[in-house]
Formats: structure tokens, sequence, C-alpha cells
């Protein structure tokens, strides 16, 4: 006798499982604009590549004689499937069934889900839409009992924040633990308009006298600017474009390190304008981005961050084929200083570098920490001396290349202590423990004050102290190694990726990233 | 609405009310941290409002400008 009946059984049980929350819902959520959670899937993964594990796992009924008459498959699916020929596990929450939360989910699914992630050693997509199997109000009526709070398996997340790579996407309204899963993640991504992510949602907000909409509580534009979350795209198709690139530059896990790519671009491309790209007048501003697109190889810059802690530009690009982390100082925000939340930007990323063994450029503007009352209160200096010590705990090749400020404590964290790293400077460079402007003043007061024409003494001892600062002259001491051509910028990095190719080591760093 | 992203002196109104903007344009420059910055226009529009005047101490999320988009 063979078991082709259990064998049907479980077909039953699997076609079942696809019909997730029914019909009525499944339609809200496409009249909503949103796909479901196996479309989500589908549309993410190779095509017929995705391995769910327990899909027959959720809640069935049964007649007197013990025969299934029904059967929900829980609210959260997973397994792992392809990217672009790369292995990975994806898990995804089901709106459509009891808005994603624990009343129909199936806890062991989440804890399995990054276990596996984490043990097969591969990148972790998680698709986030309601509480992400948290809790609700409603729990303690299925279970009979209030809980004490918990969160198993959170273990196993923060392993994997050190050992592979996690991106979440929120693509709906997001809140208690689906947020943290958000949150707790290298890389996030929501869409506009159609997702909210919130520690909790409008109507508990409401009973602490806040009358706001999903989007005004917790919309992109909140959300992207309090670092929380890293992207917003129009769509869900452009979201999963977006994970893909943001994988493409890391390994599958610190056990491994990214390939050369091919590239059409020649590494000694030599650029004209960037000899004028910086502004004589130090008090103008000019634009980062076409000098940092320009200098890597074409059409491979992928910025990561970009409405959060502005003063620092970060992302991955290629350089030469070559998998690295840019940072570059972008003046348009406080003249490039550090502000608390461009601190906290940078101890991410290099973290972020550090973890998966990117070789680290970074394009130095910075004249300081932001100062005034404001950055005070925001604890400049302690997020400020918290980056510092991220870059100073890193071993991953690094090479700095000043392009104009470089002044104080802040700027003085280019470098990591008294480990080497390649450096150099654009003939535009200026350096200090203070910039020379308004300190002048103070230090030469007796001078100014004592002069018949003081206006005349003050430019005068500016002439005689600009024609000091020269970067020239830095050099002749050595406290500088290079000067460059602007224009040969690119040669310089593509050299650089080259020569820290096989510094790079696999493994976990002795203190691995916190999210 | 136009909002400041920085703290700092505005030393500079560029526009003025009615004026339509092209994407890129130059509103104001503030001075902050010794820095001349502009606020440029993020797409095409129209200015209804100037909440500020050249002088004024803004400070990041002061409202500058009322712009619409859809005229």
């Amino acid at each position: 006798m063979s078991w082709k009946k259990e064998l049907e059984e479980k077909l039953i049980r699997e076609k079942l499982s696809e019909n997730l929350g029914g019909k009525e819902r499944v339609k809200k959520q496409h009249d909503a604009g949103r796909y479901t959670i196996r479309e989500r899937i589908n549309i993410l993964t190779d095509k017929s590549s995705f391995h769910e594990i327990g899909k027959i796992s959720g809640s069935a009924t049964y007649d007197e004689n013990n025969d299934l008459v029904n059967f929900t498959g829980s609210n959260f699916i997973f397994g792992n499937a392809k990217i672009d020929g790369r292995n990975i596990v994806v898990g995804g929450d089901d709106f459509t069934l009891r808005g994603g939360s624990a009343d129909a989910s199936i806890r062991e699914k989440h804890i399995k889900c990054e276990q596996m992630a984490l043990s097969l050693k591969l990148p972790l997509i998680r698709i986030v839409e309601g509480s992400g199997g948290g809790g609700s109000v409603k729990t303690i009526e299925t279970t009979g009992r209030a809980n004490v709070p918990e969160v198993e398996g959170w273990n196993l997340v923060v392993e994997s924040m050190g050992t592979i790579p996690r991106v979440a996407l929120g693509l709906g309204s997001v809140a208690g633990l689906g947020a943290a899963h958000i949150a707790c993640s290298h890389y996030s991504v929501m869409v506009k308009e159609k997702s909210a992510v919130f520690v909790a949602g409008p109507p508990v907000v409401e009973q602490i006298g806040q009358k706001l909409t999903k989007n005004e509580l917790g919309g992109y534009e909140i959300q992207l600017k309090s670092g929380a979350v890293d992207a917003a795209v129009d769509t869900e198709e452009e979201a999963f474009n977006s994970v893909k690139k943001f994988l493409s530059y890391l390994p599958n896990s610190v056990y491994q390190l990214t390939e050369q790519l091919s590239t059409e671009d020649n590494p000694n491309r030599t650029s004209e304008w960037l000899i004028d790209a910086i502004p004589r007048d130090i008090k103008s501003v000019y634009k980062i981005r076409p000098i940092i697109d320009e200098l890597v190889d074409k059409n491979t810059f992928f910025e990561i961050g970009k409405e959060y802690g502005k003063s620092i530009v970060t992302g991955f690009c290629r350089i030469n084929g070559w998998s690295i982390a840019l940072m570059a100082s972008d003046p348009y925000s406080y003249g490039g200083c550090w502000t608390s939340d461009t601190c906290k930007k940078v101890q991410k990323f290099v973290d972020l570098a550090e973890t998966f063994h990117l070789p680290v450029i970074y394009l130095v503007d910075c004249p300081g920490f932001q100062v005034g009352l404001d950055a005070e209160k925001k604890g400049t200096i302690k997020e400020g001396v918290r980056a510092m010590s991220a870059i100073w705990q890193t071993t991953t090749p690094w090479l700095s290349i000043i392009i104009r400020n470089c002044f104080g404590v802040a700027g003085a964290a280019h470098k990591r202590g008294s480990s080497y790293i390649s450096r150099c400077a654009w003939p535009s460079a200026r350096w200090g423990s203070l910039p020379l402007e308004g300190g002048i003043e103070a230090a030469y007061r007796s001078d100014i004050e004592n002069s018949n024409d003081p206006k005349a003494e003050l430019e005068k001892i500016n002439t005689r102290l600009n024609k000091l600062r020269s970067p020239l002259r830095s050099a002749e001491s050595f406290l500088i190694e290079e000067i460059i051509d602007p224009r040969n910028t690119r040669k310089t990095m593509c050299e650089f990726a080259d020569l820290a190719a096989p510094l790079r080591k696999i493994g976990m760093t002795s203190r691995t990233m916190r999210p | 609405m136009i909002y400041s992203e920085v703290s700092g002196t505005l030393i500079k109104i560029l526009v003025s009310k009615n004026q339509i903007i092209e994407e890129g344009t130059d509103l104001l420059v503030i001075e902050c941290m010794k820095m001349h910055i502009p606020i440029t226009a993020k797409k095409r529009g129209k200015i209804i409002d100037i909440f500020i005047k050249e002088g004024d101490f803004i400070n990041e999320g002061d409202k500058l400008l009322e712009v619409v988009y859809d005229f």
C-alpha cells in the first residue's frame, strides 16, 4: 500500500494555505495598492526558486471523524530562494491574516527563519507588514492570560547583525515588533505614502493626546530623517530592486569576501573638471554627489541613508570592480560639520564596512563638529566620540582624501590612531586645530587693538597666516603624505582598491555591530 | 512648505512672492558654520509666502517659504 493518500492530504493543505486570509481580504490588500506576501516573494526572487519551509503549518479544523474541514496557513511565510542566482533566505508577514500579528502566527517559524539564515550563512530579507508577529491586545483573550513580555529569538537577530546581511522592507503599516525588525537591519526600505513605521500607531498615540495620521506619525518623511529607515521608494517593485542592489555589494556572510566584477570603466580615467570642483572662496559650497559619481566606476554609487545625518554622504560603490564603502562630506549640510545625527550615521556605516570587510574611502571636508546650543543639546560630542571610536576600531583598509576642510577633533577622525591608512589631499585642502577665521581676532587682539588701522592690521595678519597654511607647507614637514592632482583621483582610488583587496580577512569582528 | 534643514543666519532672500521657481533655483542663502549655504528648489513651483527676513537667525525645522507645486 502506498502513501499517496497522505501526500494528497498534504497537497490539499498546501493549496489551502495559498488562499492566505481569503478572497475578500486579498482583494482589500490589492485595493490598497499592495501585493500579498506570496506575490511579493515571487516578484523579489528568481522564478520558481522559492522553497517554502512549513507551508502546511497553520490552523486546521476537523469534523467529528477527525477529517479535515478547513485549513488556514500561519501568517508568516519563509524559506530559501535565489536572487540573481544567489541563495538567500526570505520571510514575510501575511497582512491578510490578523494583520501579521501573533494571534495567527506560529512563533517558532520566526525563530526558525532567523536560525536558517544564520546557520546557512545566507542574507536574510524580512518583508514586514503589520506587527511582525508581535502581540496584539486580543492576545490576552486568545491565550487566557497576560504574558510577561519577551522577544524570543532576539539573540539570533543580534548575532546575525554581525554575521549575515539583514535587509528589511516595510510595505504597509508596521508597528511594535515589526518596527523593531525594520530598525534592526543593515538596510531598510519603505514605500512612500503606502508604508508607515511606528512603535505604536495612531489609535494608541491618540491616547496620549496626539491626533495624527499614519503618515504624519511614521511616514517616510519622518522615518528617513529620524534614521530609523534608510530609503523610501515609490513602488514595491522599486523596493525589491533596491534590496537586490544593496545585496550586490555584500558577501553572503562575513565568512566570504566580495569578488571583483569586470568593469569597462578605465581605472586611469582622468576628470578635467575636478581641478575646478572646489571653489576658492572658502564660504562657497559645492555639490559632492557629482564628484562621487565622477570618481567611482560608472553608475555604481548606491547611497544609503540620504535624508539622515546629511553632513556625510554614505554608500557602496565599485572601484575598479571592487566593492567599496564610500563616505564623503557634504558642505550643503552644516558646511560638512558633524552633527549628532551625522556621528550616528558614521558609526553605523563604519561598522557595516568593518563587518563585511569592505575597504573604506573617505572624501574629507569636515570643518569640525557642529557648534552652538542646539549641538550641545543633542549630545554631539558624546555621539562624536562614539563615531571616532568606531573608526578607531576598524581594521579594514582605509583611504582618506582630504579635499577641503579638516579641522578639530571631528576632522582628526578621518583616520584611526596610529595604524596605517592610505592618505592624500587635494591642493584645496586646509587644516588645523581650529579654522583661522574667527580665531585671529582673539589670538591677535592686542596687535589689532593697538594698531592705528585695526582693519588693515587684521588683513595683514590674515594674509601672513594664509600663506603658512598652504598644504604644501604641511607636506614639506610630511604632515600629509601626498598632494595629488584632483583630476587623477580615480587612479589613486583604483590603485588603493587593488592594494586593499588581498588584505581583507574573513570572519566576525571582535565587536559585532549593533543596529 | 519649505523648512530649514540647518540653523544659521539668513543672509539673502533671492525670490519674491508669486514668483515661479524652477527645479534647482537658489531660493535663499543661509550662513551656517561660516559657510554660505543655498536653499534650492527641489521641483518647479510658485512662491506663496515668505516667513523670514534677511538677518533673521533660523533654527533647524523653521518654516521658510510656502510653495505650491500645482498651479
